[in-house]
């Protein structure tokens, strides 16, 4: 009996051994992969916030950042700027500051990674403000039409596919409006995202290369084309407005409806079982002992009946 | 025709003194297990009265037995249109409360109590949570009218009658009431048969015993629902329905099952009726008034010789149409026309069968003595102290025809015994009221024998088993002879 179990369960362990070990290499040889060169790390990471003499978006602009702060703390900060800012570090305190916003952790980030981008920020920084091939993505200031918006609509709901392939934004995120259970819940509710990015280039550039942990292993094949990145603008430009115009306070309404809901659906059950079998001789003793006691007189002040 | 026979039965009404020993034989054989506690395969309930479960008559709430839909007889607790959105709980199943929480008494509290100022008491203890209740309910709450405002008055046959029926009664209420006992009928169209999902439930072939396979019930708990008369009971230990079994093993070895061999008042008669299969949906699609003397007219009368004939085509043995032939309850159901069926309307045809009871005056006070007097012993059956209208609600089906025959003639034995044996009647009216009552002297005769002089062998005619054959049905008992084995199918247990 034991040996006839105990030897499928060796071999099972082998075989799961074996898978570890695949699954091990696989995630170290995917790691070794991804080292790139600067140029496409700065595209594909950097850009989202960042520019080279473009000027200041989320984050600052990167011309010249060298002579602004030593190298070793800058290579610190690309790598793990989450443990910089958490250690109190003033500088990385004015540029929060700033900022308003925390600069995410990049995975897979490495020193020698850090040290390539320095290099290239450096060597760009020759260039007159503007004139770099990183000095960010123009956007189109012309004003949204009504068909930017319901273009925007379809592109995050899906109807309209991504051209490079990515994937629906809403598969993630929800934006207030959109009617039925709304959208995906792992990302953000993307309602007021026009609002925290304050303007149309930032959040444009944003989208042009989102660097997110979730986003950039996601959208970094499949970059959103300029004329989506408009209609999305739009799109959320209108869900912030809509949502100021219509600032009703939703938590509460949606408690209402769900406690008046309940309420519903149980007279409703009531009614449709009223004939249902809810015991007999309880019911039968109860109704027996009030009509005795109406029946039967009670006693006035002096005890007699 | 299609004959099948069928081990049926009587309770002589009239005859029951209400003392349970009927019910106690039963719970010391079969139901003194865990999870049988409040199982009472036979009960004896006090009419007028609610009964055990708790008004287990009344259909509108617990929805058993059958009902006519567009023609067709259907189960009123179940059906495709009922079973699926219910299929996780069956509404109609009586509660706990409904028939009782069993109980105990802490009966060690007796002896180790310390010494102290008051006696030790013990206390009740429930039988399935182990802890001290407070008992509000039992399987005979109601005996002899108790708590007659609650339970009697809610009797659900009373309401056939009128008011001024309802205050004579309660008027006078704490003299009238007769005992009811009940076991199941091992119905001809049992609705626990038809309504289990499992196919546990099955009528016997050659005796109609109705059993469920315990290795087969699912637990649906739909024999319970079904059951009109709420005999089949779950056992909440097992997982499984339990029901009377006519105490199967007993019958099989030729004697009388516990509550009949038991019983003290001798009011129980069992034997063969033969019956035709054929007509069993025709009889129970009709109105309930009919209902009656249709299920009579389906008794056939075993010294037919063509009724013989079919009986033995059908594999009837021999020894059972003698048995058949000797049956009381043969004279008692079709016969003398004296036993009837226990609320026909519910549509099962049950084959047991109640002599309703007379209810002679016994006594009455007059001033503060109780006077025992012979005088209008035997009152107008018109004016009868149970409503006629209450024992056919009972008995007839809502028809108090029947009914008024079986007490009539009753009335007219009683009267011409008495005016053979005391005398003080006179013949002359003895005769007219036997003629009046379609009695014949040796009818009348008969029936006295039976119901006063009866012995033990004419009360219970039970016939041979022949369970040899009943093997035959279902395997040929030569199939593996001189073949070899391959042991055991099911290995042997020992020990409990």
């Amino acid at each position: 009996m034991s040996r006839s179990t105990a030897r499928p369960a060796r071999a099972l362990s082998r075989t799961l051994l074996w898978l570890v070990s695949c699954l091990v290499g696989l995630v170290a040889f995917g790691a070794e992969a991804r080292a790139e060169d600067p140029a496409t790390d700065f595209k594909q990471i950097c850009s989202s916030c960042h520019t080279i003499g473009g000027g200041v978006l989320t984050g600052p602009d990167l011309r010249e950042v060298s002579k602004r702060q030593k190298r070793d703390w800058l290579v610190n900060f690309i790598v793990d700027p989450g443990a910089v800012l958490d250690s109190g570090d003033p500088y990385a305190a004015d540029l929060l500051a700033v900022a308003g916003q925390r600069m995410p952790n990049i995975p897979g980030m490495t020193r020698s990674r850090a040290e390539g981008l320095l290099d290239l920020i450096e060597a760009e920084s020759v260039h007159e403000p503007g004139k770099s091939r990183f000095a960010g993505m123009q956007i189109s200031d012309r004003p949204f039409t009504d068909r930017d918006v319901a273009a925007g609509r379809a592109i995050f709901t899906g109807e309209t596919s991504l051209v490079a392939g990515g994937t629906a934004c809403i598969s993630c995120h929800t934006v207030g409006g959109l009617g039925g259970l709304g959208g995906g819940r792992l990302g953000p509710d993307l309602t007021r995202v026009f609002e925290r990015y304050e303007d149309r280039r930032k959040l444009g550039v944003w989208l042009s290369a989102p660097a997110t942990e979730t986003m950039l292993p996601t959208f970094r094949e499949h970059p959103l084309e300029q004329e989506e990145i408009l209609s999305l603008l739009a799109y959320f430009e209108n869900a912030m407005q809509k949502e100021q115009e219509d600032d009703a306070p939703r938590a509460l309404v949606l408690v209402l409806l769900g406690v008046g809901g309940a309420i519903g659906a149980l007279l409703l059950f009531n009614r449709a079982w009223r004939d249902r079998f809810t015991g007999v001789r309880r019911c039968l003793v109860r109704s027996a002992a009030l009509s005795e006691s109406a029946r039967t007189p009670t006693p006035d002040a002096s005890g007699r009946v | 025709m299609d004959v099948r026979s069928q081990i049926s039965m009587v309770f002589h009404l009239d005859k029951c003194l209400g003392c349970h020993t009927c019910s106690v034989a039963c719970k010391n054989v079969w139901t003194d297990r865990t999870g049988t506690e409040y199982m009472w395969w036979n009960n004896v309930e006090t009419k007028p009265g609610t009964g055990y479960p708790t008004k287990w008559e009344h259909q509108g709430e617990y929805r058993g037995g059958w009902e006519k839909k567009n023609g067709k007889l259907r189960l009123k607790s179940t059906g495709r249109g009922r079973v699926i959105p219910n299929i996780f709980h069956n509404p109609s199943l009586p509660s706990l409360d409904d028939y009782y929480e069993p109980w105990t008494y802490k009966f060690q509290d007796l002896f180790d109590a310390p010494e102290g100022d008051d006696q030790p008491t013990a206390r009740p203890i429930s039988k399935i949570t182990g802890k001290p209740i407070d008992v509000k309910a039992g399987p005979n709450w109601d005996d002899d009218l108790g708590g007659s405002p609650v339970y009697a008055e809610n009797d659900p046959n009373l309401d056939v009658l009128t008011d001024e029926e309802r205050r004579q009664l309660f008027a006078i209420e704490r003299m009238v009431f007769f005992y009811f006992p009940r076991i199941c009928n091992h119905c001809l169209n049992p609705a626990c048969v038809a309504s289990c999902p499992s196919g546990a439930l099955y009528k016997r072939g050659e005796d109609g015993i109705v059993l469920i396979d315990q290795s087969v019930c699912r637990a649906w708990r739909s024999c319970v629902a079904a059951c009109p008369y709420k005999k089949s009971y779950f056992n909440w230990h097992t997982g499984k329905s339990e029901k009377c079994i006519l105490c199967f093993p007993r019958i099989e070895t030729g004697q009388a099952p516990a509550c009949f061999h038991s019983c003290v008042g001798r009011i129980r008669y069992l034997g063969v009726l033969l019956y035709d299969a054929e007509r069993i949906e025709a009889v129970a699609s009709l109105p309930p008034e009919e209902m009656v003397e249709a299920q009579r007219q389906m008794i056939l009368d075993p010294h037919d010789p063509a009724v013989v004939e079919a009986a033995r085509e059908n594999g009837i043995h021999d020894s059972v149409i003698e048995s058949a032939q000797k049956s009381p309850v043969y004279a008692f159901v079709k016969e003398w026309g004296l036993a009837l069926p226990p609320h026909v309307e519910f549509g099962t045809l049950p084959m047991l069968f109640y002599v309703p009871p007379l209810l002679p005056v016994m006594s009455k006070m007059q001033g503060d003595v109780v006077v025992t007097e012979s005088e209008g012993l035997f009152h107008d059956i018109d004016r009868a102290r149970a409503p006629l209208n209450y024992l056919g609600r009972l008995f007839g089906g809502g028809n108090t025809g029947a009914v008024d025959y079986a007490l009539r003639k009753q009335l007219a034995v009683r009267t011409w015994r008495r005016s053979v044996t005391v005398g003080d009647i006179d013949r002359e009216v003895a005769l007219r009221m036997l003629s009046e009552a379609d009695c014949s002297i040796e009818q009348a005769e008969a029936i006295y024998e039976l119901t006063a002089l009866c012995t033990f062998e004419e009360r219970f005619v039970i016939p041979p088993s022949h369970r040899e054959e009943a093997i035959e049905m279902l395997e040929d008992p030569l199939e593996h002879k001189k073949s070899v084995g391959f042991g055991f199918l099911s290995g042997p247990r020992r020990g409990l």
